[in-house]
């Protein structure tokens, strides 16, 4: 059982972690904490069923519409909730969270409107593919989603790290002004991140969608809420803090089901929140804040 | 800028004016408009509280769906002509509230139908008791309802009624011994239910391995489901709403879990084949309503729902559907719309036979009647021998 | 005549509409300093429960059992303040945001004394309350030429109403007291009225408490006018609810929030028909005003217009504002 209930809390971790990266990615550039980013995760797990089971398309096209289409939100969301926040004079810092909260809740509830309040099953054979290694039943999904989320992370640090995209990517989170003496597009630069950001929250919605079957108007919310908890819990703007903090999430809220008591599962992650702040703002992984 | 005030001010004026306009529609409530001659057409407006926006909404479009079904074969009768007036409550308790005073008092309705939750109920409820308004739940099923006063009753067969009859059946037939019991600890619906469950095992002698709760949103129930497994339990008693019992049974069959499942009045509707599959088989559900009756009365009804909205009517559909004709049966027997001789007409309400079957209120307004027990056996809801 | 014109509905909405009210003044007080508080949902819950279960298991008179439940929030209020203190801006926001949902998960799995999300019923109903004290003292609504229920629901709107006013009263003169002033500097530069001497940690955790106990008091009302609570009353979602009051209506003057409870109440009442579409709506609402005016629709500038013109408009406009309130 133990084996079994770890490659649980490794693929929970997984898929939180790809979510938080979608939220260190805009935090670490523009020092937002993007509320709406669940409701884009949920979106993109919408897109990921209608693509599915409404067109009977192959799993790649649903990928594909489903980053299209997040992508294309990404960008809604920046030109109309945050650019218009930006050069503002007395705009207070807060703004941006405030305004990010409307944008998620507008898109609840548009997707009540647009896909019902129900529960709608993934139907895909992919899902279905699982190996039995003794007593224990491993679905390929979960490898997928694991390995996924590793290569999300490395290929996120390489691009961060390495490639004149990523460079002026860091120069932006760095100083705006400056890195836009210097000849950096911040515009461009800002435009792409939140893209990337919500692209990556449509890649989870669909692999949420295939490793639990369930996608529902109301995940958004509360997989928002995790994918803040883990990037205070990671630092706030690290990616390997998100990858780390959305597996121990994941393996915690695992194992107080197993040992403990499960209707405490959801506090975990607010808990962390609070205790991390306070014992140790940064974050396990974080170097400093910057308000 | 200064366009911009002008504009400020027109609107602070207008929304003045709206205030005050409202104010003004006060003294024409107390004239009623709902008299019909006697004998002859019966005419009442009946007001609606029901969950038509927000997390619940398909239980409200459920619902709203088979009242208007109803209304338009009675209206067509000519015996009652009903109107409807429908409130969003949002599954809130001050907004179910505001709506219920809004038809008490703006609206004069002879009689209330809703709201869905229980937990609105309980607000709702002893504000029409005081008022003198008759209030029919049709989806509340905790216990303690209708005896929060002589107004208030309901239709749907309350869970110390259904849980026990489907546990029964399913212990003697599986010859259980050993549950694990499974609910939304954050919802009143499968909370109220499980408290149910787990009175009815403890009376029923068995052994109770482990309770698992989950929590709104949640789409992983892997971890508890792992837990459950490893007891190894005869039957997994799971007070949940459809939408995630139909995932917890999917993911349950994914891992190898083959038991059967017994679930509360939340998770008896259709649309669990229709999101579960083959993996639904094995649930064990009691109902009132049961829509492959060869009854024509529910065939009717079943294949006038599915024209409209393009699926079969779920028990909500089916409880709101026939509360309205028991309604129209008071009004009817009542004579006029009149408030506490529907009441009186309502009380009296026996051997009622609609689509659910043969119904009478108790005397404390409480549901008398049998419920079916039914599986899923190949894809499809059968009843349970 | 005058029977005639309360209708019960009316006065309900204006009930609520004035817990919003003291609701949004409750985020108001906390954000005046610069703090963006998303806790008063949870603050909300603290004073409703303490009311509910005091009023219930010790026969404590209802009001004892309100004061008791705002103290307590603002009692908490303090624990989370202190320690947050050092926590700035949108960190902040998002501790006091997971510290309302730890207290909702609380609520629910604290079975023994809440109840769990069951919820809890059959809390005493203030207006009738009020209404067997005064046939105690024998006065008969009927007396005035009111039914039992109006006046159950007169009663509680009067006075709902007297505190509103008190709160925004007492605020207003707090506004313009070294207090407020206080408040004033640290939201405009931390650092600088530091320096001048103003003791930054006991303003902060002062507005903090301010808001934890308005926010308490207006939840214990909430629940003896409900006479019913479960723990999803206090979710994020009514934080948020709370936030639009205030980003709506203006976090600058105590109006704002004012106004944007009294506005955002009414507006699905009177237009019933968006009711479906309100949710949509708030998301909106939130998303233009951030864009096109971040301090809300009433601030000072507003309000210094007004008082320039109020001389030539007395007639017209002010007796319409007098008659909204």
């Amino acid at each position: 059982m133990l084996i079994e209930q770890l490659i649980n809390g490794l693929t929970l971790g997984s898929i939180y972690a790809i979510v938080a990266l979608g939220f260190t990615l805009v935090f670490g550039v523009l020092g937002i904490i993007n509320m709406a980013h669940g409701e884009i995760f949920m979106f993109g797990a919408f897109i990921g069923v209608m693509i599915t089971s409404t067109l009977n398309a192959p799993l790649w096209v649903a990928f594909a519409g489903a980053i299209i289409i997040t992508a294309i939100m990404g960008y809604m969301l920046e030109r109309f909730a945050l650019r218009p926040l930006r050069h503002k004079q007395g705009v207070s810092h807060l703004a941006p969270l405030i305004s990010t909260i409307g944008v998620s809740i507008l898109l609840e509830n548009l997707s009540h409107h647009l896909f019902g309040a129900g529960n709608h099953p993934f139907r895909a054979s992919f899902a279905e593919i699982s190996f039995q290694i003794g007593s224990i039943t491993v679905y390929l999904v979960q490898i997928v989603i694991f390995v996924i989320s590793i290569v999300l992370m490395i290929t996120l640090s390489f691009w961060l790290g390495k490639t004149k995209a990523g460079k002026a990517l860091r120069a932006t989170a760095e100083n705006l002004e400056t890195a836009s003496l210097l000849g950096v597009d911040t515009k461009r630069t800002i435009t792409m991140t939140v893209i990337i950001a919500s692209a990556m929250g449509g890649i989870a919605g669909i692999l949420v969608g295939m490793a639990f079957n369930s996608v529902t108007p109301q995940m958004g919310l509360s997989m928002g809420l995790k994918g803040l908890a883990i990037i205070i819990l990671g630092g706030m703007g690290s990616v390997r803090g998100a990858m780390a903090g959305g597996l121990i999430l994941g393996l915690a809220e695992t194992f107080i089901v197993v040992y403990g008591d499960s209707g405490y599962r959801d506090a975990i992650a607010f808990l962390a929140i609070i205790i991390i702040l306070l014992i140790r703002p940064q974050g396990l992984f974080g170097q400093k804040i910057s308000t | 800028m200064k366009g911009l005030f002008k504009k400020l001010v027109g609107f602070t004026a207008l929304s003045s004016l709206l205030v005050l306009s409202a104010c003004g529609g006060t003294g024409e409530q107390a004239g009623s408009d709902s008299e019909g001659g006697n004998g002859e057409v019966v005419k009442a407006d009946v007001g609606v509280v029901s969950f038509i926006t927000g997390s619940g909404a398909a239980y409200g479009e459920a619902i709203t769906g088979g009242l208007k079904l109803a209304q338009e074969e009675i209206n067509a009768k000519g015996e009652v002509e009903i109107n409807l007036i429908f409130e969003d409550s949002a599954g809130k308790q001050d907004q179910a509230l505001t709506a219920a005073q809004k038809l008490i008092n703006s609206d004069n309705v002879t009689a209330i139908i809703g709201p869905t939750l229980s937990t609105e109920m309980n607000v709702v409820g002893p504000e029409a008791d005081l008022s003198g308004v008759p209030i029919i739940g049709t989806s509340t099923t905790a216990e303690g309802i209708p005896q929060i006063g002589d107004y208030v009753f309901r239709n749907s067969i309350p869970e110390a009624l259904a849980i026990p009859a489907s546990m029964e059946k399913a212990v003697e037939k599986y010859d259980a011994k050993k549950v694990a019991l499974m609910y939304g600890n954050d919802d009143v619906f499968t909370k109220s239910g499980f408290d149910t469950m787990k009175k009815t095992a403890e009376e029923m002698g068995l052994e109770i391995l482990t309770i698992e709760t989950f929590q709104k949103g949640q789409s992983d129930y892997n971890a508890q489901l792992t837990k459950i497994k490893n007891y190894n339990p005869d039957l997994i008693l799971a007070s949940a709403l459809y939408n995630e019992g139909a995932v917890i049974m999917d993911q349950a069959r994914k891992m190898g879990i083959d038991v059967p499942f017994v679930g509360g009045n939340g998770f008896n509707s259709p649309e669990v084949i229709k999101i579960a599959g083959d993996s639904s088989n094995g649930l064990i559900v009691a109902t009132p309503w049961y829509g492959e009756k060869d009854d024509p009365k529910v065939q009717e009804f079943v294949k006038k729902f599915e024209d409209e909205h393009g699926k079969t009517p779920d028990q909500f559909a089916a409880q709101a559907y026939d509360a309205l004709y028991i309604l129209a049966n008071a009004l009817k027997n009542a004579g006029e719309a009149d408030r506490d001789k529907v009441r009186a007409a309502l009380a009296e309400t026996k051997d009622f036979e609609g689509i659910l079957g043969n119904f009478s209120f108790d005397e404390e307004g409480d549901v008398l009647m049998d419920p079916t027990v039914l599986v899923i056996e190949d894809g499809a809801f059968k009843v349970f021998e | 005549m005058f029977a005639e014109l309360i209708n019960p509905y009316y006065l309900q909405v204006a009930s609520f509409m004035l817990i919003n009210i003291i609701l949004g003044i409750s985020v108001y007080i906390t954000l005046s300093t610069g703090q963006l508080s998303l806790a008063n949902a949870g603050f909300m819950g603290i004073g409703a429960y303490t009311s509910a279960l005091l009023t219930i298991h010790f026969d404590l008179p209802i009001i004892l059992g309100i004061i008791c439940g705002a103290l307590l929030a603002a009692i908490c209020g303090i624990l989370i303040g202190i320690p947050t203190l050092r926590l700035q801006g949108v960190y902040l926001a998002i501790v006091t945001l997971g510290f309302g949902e730890v207290i909702r998960v609380v609520f629910v799995n604290w079975e023994s004394l809440t109840n769990g999300s069951v919820g809890i019923s059959g809390i005493p109903h203030i207006g009738r309350e009020m209404l067997k004290s005064f046939q105690g003292f024998g006065f008969n609504p009927s007396a005035i030429g009111l039914q039992n229920n109006q006046f159950i629901f007169l009663s509680i709107f009067l006075l709902l109403l007297a505190i509103t006013v008190f709160i925004i009263w007492f605020f207003r003169r707090q506004h313009f007291s070294r207090v407020g002033r206080a408040f004033a500097a640290i939201k405009l530069d931390e650092k600088a009225a530091e320096s001048m001497g103003i003791n930054i940690t006991y303003y902060k955790v002062l507005a903090f408490a301010q808001g934890a106990l308005v926010a308490g008091f207006a939840g214990a009302m909430y629940a003896h006018i409900l006479a019913y609570i479960s723990p999803a009353d206090f979710a994020y979602h009514r934080a948020v609810e709370i936030l639009i009051f205030v980003v709506f209506g203006g976090s600058e003057v105590i109006w704002g929030p004012v106004f944007g409870a009294f506005f955002l109440t009414l507006m699905p009442e009177v237009l019933r028909f968006i009711s479906e579409y309100r949710y949509m709506i708030y998301g909106l609402i939130i998303i233009i005003m951030m864009a096109v005016r971040p301090q809300g629709l009433i601030d000072i500038n507003l309000l210094n217009w007004f008082k320039n013109k109020r001389e030539t408009r007395r007639q017209k406009h002010g007796a319409g504002n007098q008659k909204d309130m």
